[in-house]
């Protein structure tokens, strides 16, 4: 049996939640895997060296970087799961110091709890395998964690939703209607899951990381009527930092 | 002057724990702290084009994103004065059905039996209770076919927009949901037995609040009688040992959830979820916060109900699948939704161009933290030398899973 953890740090759950919704695939994996620590799902926790550690969300405060510091001292094979632990995802990309942050929401600079600036876990700490997704696909990590209890290292996807969304023959949200779709500079994965519902990729996994085009997207969108502070801010939701174009 | 810490709240939605004080062999305090980082969410969609604005609030909670997309789209849609047609109204009640049906399930199965049966979590209780933990999953299941046909995803799908939805449902979709709705509901119905057995914990709330219809609203209501804008009668104050605020009304601790809702609006429900209603309204009415958890499996069953009539509904009238035209101007609009663990605000100004240029949210778990406070006290005061350590921390944490607490939901309230 392997011994697995999931840590969750600041984010909105969803990626443990997504864990959850395995559904009878999660007896699958208890096959495998001794849960050792998912404070969502358990009141079970057991100090110990694990085989795997999943870590989920951003390092928003101090506690979250102890934690994570803990998980990876403590695990052999580290997982940076879902786009919060690999780009920052939402509250990433809020722009600010954190302290002028503090200021505007809670009415004063004092910073008792030790809040830091929210960023991905990537930036802390070295991941084994990031898969990101706002959520991911719940079978890509059931597929992922198949895959190491196998012994197999787990494949690493690098192709943008356009090529799932041609796959599935959806029309064309951006040519045809005109609608911003972020999805020829966005991570596939998701199975182009909001254009199956006519609307535009808004960019939840992230960037993908070579052969995009982001500079042609902008200018697609601008020639579409959509102003350049629309387009950035659209860029950056999910994923902290300047996108070079 | 001692302190027990309780020091992460396990089967509960995100981070937090809490202090119970004891001094001189008494308990003096009990503080519920939010560690969860702070998510800045207002700081988020400040100067965001309306429309993207409720994708972005649905990640505030992945338990409850469509109560948080659906209380954003109705802000916003108030802001510009936008009326949307009944097909739209019973859709986005239907969404909330299936978060009801996923959150509760969640919550009641897999987050709070194992309390009843005594094991740490739902996988080591299936080995010998496995019938209940997969009924219950499959209510959980089925909520979140509904969350992922109606909200375009099981977790954070975008298909609820401004004036309508990007997708709607099929005959065959509406159909499979009328017909699991009715399957169901004896699984549903099973699980008020099961819940009404559970003692009685925690403190009992001076106030209830929710919205003024069962699942959205126009108002608040209070169990006072007032009828009321948040504004006027919830005031918030910041604490130094929580990334969430505290909200009080009329300078009173309050709750809302399930509890709060049946009490207030218990002539609204479906006959099955009403009659089983009036057969515990004595015990619910002693109002301890643990029966919280009663009441939502009570909601099961109205929510099953519910979800059976609004596909009957649609498929008798037939889905037109019409968005309504949404014009951006200056304006000012608040959606009132029922979150499975209770009402929730969302609040925003508009400028001419449709962007958002003030935003306010108050979750329930942001509402409950006094509530929550107050129950843990007369809990540990109650609990206190009567146990062990790890019993009497056991017993801490049954009150604050009663609430069915959604921290992420928490660590944001703001006026800007």
């Amino acid at each position: 049996m392997l011994k697995l953890g999931v840590f969750e740090l600041t984010d909105c759950g969803g990626c443990a939640l997504n864990i959850l919704f395995l559904y009878e695939k999660l007896f699958d994996v208890v096959k495998f895997y001794e849960i050792k620590e998912f404070h969502m799902a358990s009141s079970f926790k057991e100090h110990d060296h694990l085989d795997v550690a999943i870590v989920t969300g951003t390092v928003s405060t101090q506690r979250d970087l102890e934690l994570l510091k803990h998980a990876r001292s403590h695990s052999n094979y580290l997982i940076a799961l879902g786009t919060c632990a690999t780009h920052g995802s939402v509250q990433g990309g809020v722009e600010g110091k954190i302290r002028e942050k503090l200021e505007k929401v809670y009415g004063t600079k004092a910073n008792p709890m030790k809040a830091l600036d929210s960023k991905p876990i990537t930036e802390y700490v070295a991941v084994d395998y990031a898969l990101p997704g706002c959520p991911y696909d719940k079978d890509e990590i059931y597929q992922v964690l198949m895959n190491i209890a196998n012994g197999v290292e787990p494949p690493k996807k690098d192709y943008p939703v356009c090529i799932e969304c041609k796959l599935n023959e959806y029309e064309c949200v951006l040519v045809k209607k005109g609608i911003p779709c972020l999805g020829p500079i966005t991570l596939g994965g998701c199975n182009a899951i909001c254009v199956k519902s006519g609307l535009g990729c808004i960019g939840c996994r992230g960037p993908l990381p070579k052969d995009a085009n982001p500079a042609g997207e902008f200018e697609i969108l601008k020639e579409l009527g959509y102003d350049e502070e629309y387009i950035r801010k659209k860029f950056k939701t999910f994923a902290r930092g300047e996108l070079r174009w | 002057m001692v302190s027990i810490e309780i020091e992460a709240f396990t089967r509960v939605e995100g981070n937090g724990g809490a202090e119970i004080v004891i001094e001189n062999g008494h308990v003096k305090e009990a503080k519920v702290k939010i560690f969860e980082g702070p998510r800045f969410f207002e700081l988020l969609t400040l100067g965001r084009h309306y429309y993207d604005v409720p994708d972005l609030e649905a990640r505030i909670c992945a338990i409850c994103y469509l109560s948080h997309s659906v209380a954003s789209v109705m802000g916003i849609e108030r802001a510009f004065g936008v009326e949307v047609p009944e097909e739209i109204k019973l859709l986005r009640e239907l969404a909330l059905i299936g978060e009801f049906l996923e959150s509760h399930a969640l919550h009641l199965y897999l987050l709070v039996a194992p309390d009843l049966f005594g094991y740490a979590d739902a996988i080591r209780m299936a080995h010998k209770h496995g019938e209940i933990v997969k009924e219950g999953i499959t209510i959980k299941a089925f909520g979140n076919y509904i969350r992922e046909t109606i909200g375009g995803r099981e977790i954070h799908g975008i298909n609820v927009k401004p004036g309508g939805f990007g997708r709607y449902p099929t005959v065959e979709e509406l159909e499979k949901i009328e017909k699991n709705s009715e399957a169901l509901l004896t699984f549903a119905k099973r699980s008020v037995g099961l819940f009404a057995s559970q003692e009685f914990l925690g403190a009992r709330a001076k106030y209830y609040v929710a919205t003024d219809n069962y699942l959205y609203g126009n108002k608040l209501i209070a169990s006072d009688g007032e009828s009321f804008d948040y504004f006027e009668h919830i005031e918030e104050r910041s604490l130094p040992y929580s990334f969430a605020k505290q909200s009080l009304y009329k300078g009173e601790v309050f709750m809302v959830g399930a509890l709060p809702r049946l009490m207030l609006k218990g002539d609204m429900l479906t006959p099955i979820a009403k009659r089983l209603f009036e057969d515990h309204k004595e015990k619910l009415s002693r109002g301890y916060v643990s029966l919280n958890n009663l009441a939502q499996a009570i909601e099961l069953v109205y929510t099953l109900e519910r979800a059976k009539e609004i596909a009957g509904m649609l498929l008798d009238r037939g889905v037109k699948g019409e968005n309504v035209p949404v014009e951006p101007r200056e304006g000012e609009g608040i959606g009132y939704v029922e979150a499975p663990r209770g009402a929730l605000i969302h609040h925003y100004r508009t400028d001419d161009k449709g962007r958002i240029t003030y935003s306010n949210i108050i979750t329930p778990t942001a509402f409950n933290h006094a509530m929550m406070e107050l129950s843990l006290h007369e809990e540990a005061r109650k609990r206190y030398g009567e146990m062990s350590e790890s019993e009497f921390i056991q017993k801490m944490e049954e009150v604050a899973r009663a609430f069915d607490p959604c921290i992420s939901c928490s660590v944001h309230v703001v006026k800007l």
